[in-house]
């Protein structure tokens, strides 16, 4: 380190020559003057030294080597443990929902072939006899019927496939029928 | 012939190539190297021992994750330093929002002293005053300067150190001096007369 002599002969605002420096960081006697030449000096003075961790760089080095080795495990164990359970996750999830995609569809199926023959006959409603005959499938059922005045007309099918009609013509029959 | 036991170490480039190679005991090595730069730094940025101690080890571990991308055409201090800076002006950023949160109305103002009355400046104090008054500046401020002023390091290599160009460097450091006689002359009057004197 130079002599407070050297210092103070040397040293003018903004120097930043490291002997300077060293000096202006150690000697407490210099330390007025150099602020007096800069002020600036003030805060330059607190620097320069290497300091150490609290509890040593032993300490230090330990603590940071240790970190660096529960983080290494713990990644290595995220690879190989969690991506198989990550990767059935998955598969199980897509096989929900493939399964459920299917109930789905195939709960439509099933409530669309009933409703077949009332969407036809909602459009068809006063043309055809089949109409009426859909209509009346809205009313109560009615399980027995007897009556000696009826008449009853087969209305002639095209098909095979067709819907046999049955028309009833009854006087005493309820209206609500 | 006398028998020595030195052996020549390994500089910063041949000890990450060594690191990269799977030598876990290099890494240890450049840590202990290392230890006393990076702390006194963070210490420098932060103020709090303890906190710069956690903040070290968070480097450390960032640049162990990180030593693939260490291109070694550069100085290895340099890129040591820019993540130093960068991890440290994180923490103080968060630490400034926080604080901002929480005392957002308090305060520290001195001006029962004298302000005619002389200096007699201690050593000790300086640091102190140093953590009060530098609380007005931003991080990368604070870092600046702390940079420039105790590390010795010239503006160039500030601004290779964090990406940036030397004027934004030099106008950082012109402001953080201004932002701080500004708050010399509130919380410490006594001191602020320094820079009276000059003028």
């Amino acid at each position: 380190m130079i002599t407070c002599h050297a210092f103070r002969a040397n040293l003018r605002p903004g120097s930043s020559e490291p002997e300077l420096l060293e000096h202006l960081r150690h000697c407490d006697a210099c330390l007025d003057h150099a602020v007096g030449v800069d002020p600036d000096f003030l805060f330059r003075s607190i620097g320069g030294e290497e300091l150490v961790p609290p509890g040593g760089v032993d300490a230090f080095t330990h603590d940071v080597m240790q970190q660096l080795h529960v983080r290494t495990t713990e990644t290595r164990l995220a690879h190989r443990v969690l991506s198989w359970p990550r990767r059935l996750a998955v598969a199980a999830t897509i096989a929900a929902a493939m399964t459920g995609a299917a109930v789905v569809w195939q709960h439509d199926e099933n409530a669309k072939a009933p409703m077949q023959p009332m969407a036809s006959a909602t459009t068809t409603k006063r043309a055809t006899p089949a109409a009426v005959v859909a209509s009346l499938t809205t009313k109560p059922v009615v399980e027995t019927y007897d009556s000696k005045n009826a008449t009853i007309v087969e209305v002639p099918s095209e098909g095979a496939n067709d819907v046999k009609v049955v028309m009833i013509f009854d006087e005493q029959l309820p209206a609500d029928l | 012939m006398i028998p020595t036991n030195q052996t020549i170490e390994p500089d910063d480039r041949q000890l990450v190539e060594t690191i990269r190679g799977g030598d876990p005991g290099a890494f240890e090595l450049l840590v202990r190297r290392k230890t006393s730069k990076v702390y006194s730094l963070c210490y420098r940025i932060i103020g709090n021992a303890e906190d710069a101690k956690d903040i070290s080890q968070l480097v450390f571990i960032k640049l162990w994750e990180n030593l693939e991308k260490y291109d070694a055409q550069y100085a290895f201090d340099t890129w040591l330093y820019r993540m130093v800076t960068n991890v440290a002006i994180d923490f103080m950023r968060n630490k400034q929002s926080r604080d901002n949160a929480v005392n957002s109305n308090l305060r520290l103002v001195k001006t029962s002293f004298d302000a005619e009355q002389g200096v007699v400046i201690q050593r000790k104090e300086i640091e102190s005053v140093f953590n009060a008054v530098s609380t007005c500046l931003s991080p990368k401020q604070k870092t600046i300067f702390v940079m420039n002023q105790m590390d010795d390091m010239p503006s160039s290599e500030i601004a290779k150190v964090l990406g940036c160009r030397e004027s934004t460097v030099r106008n950082h450091l012109f402001n953080a001096r201004k932002l701080m006689q500004q708050q010399l002359r509130k919380q410490f009057p006594e001191y602020s007369r320094l820079w009276k004197e000059q003028q």
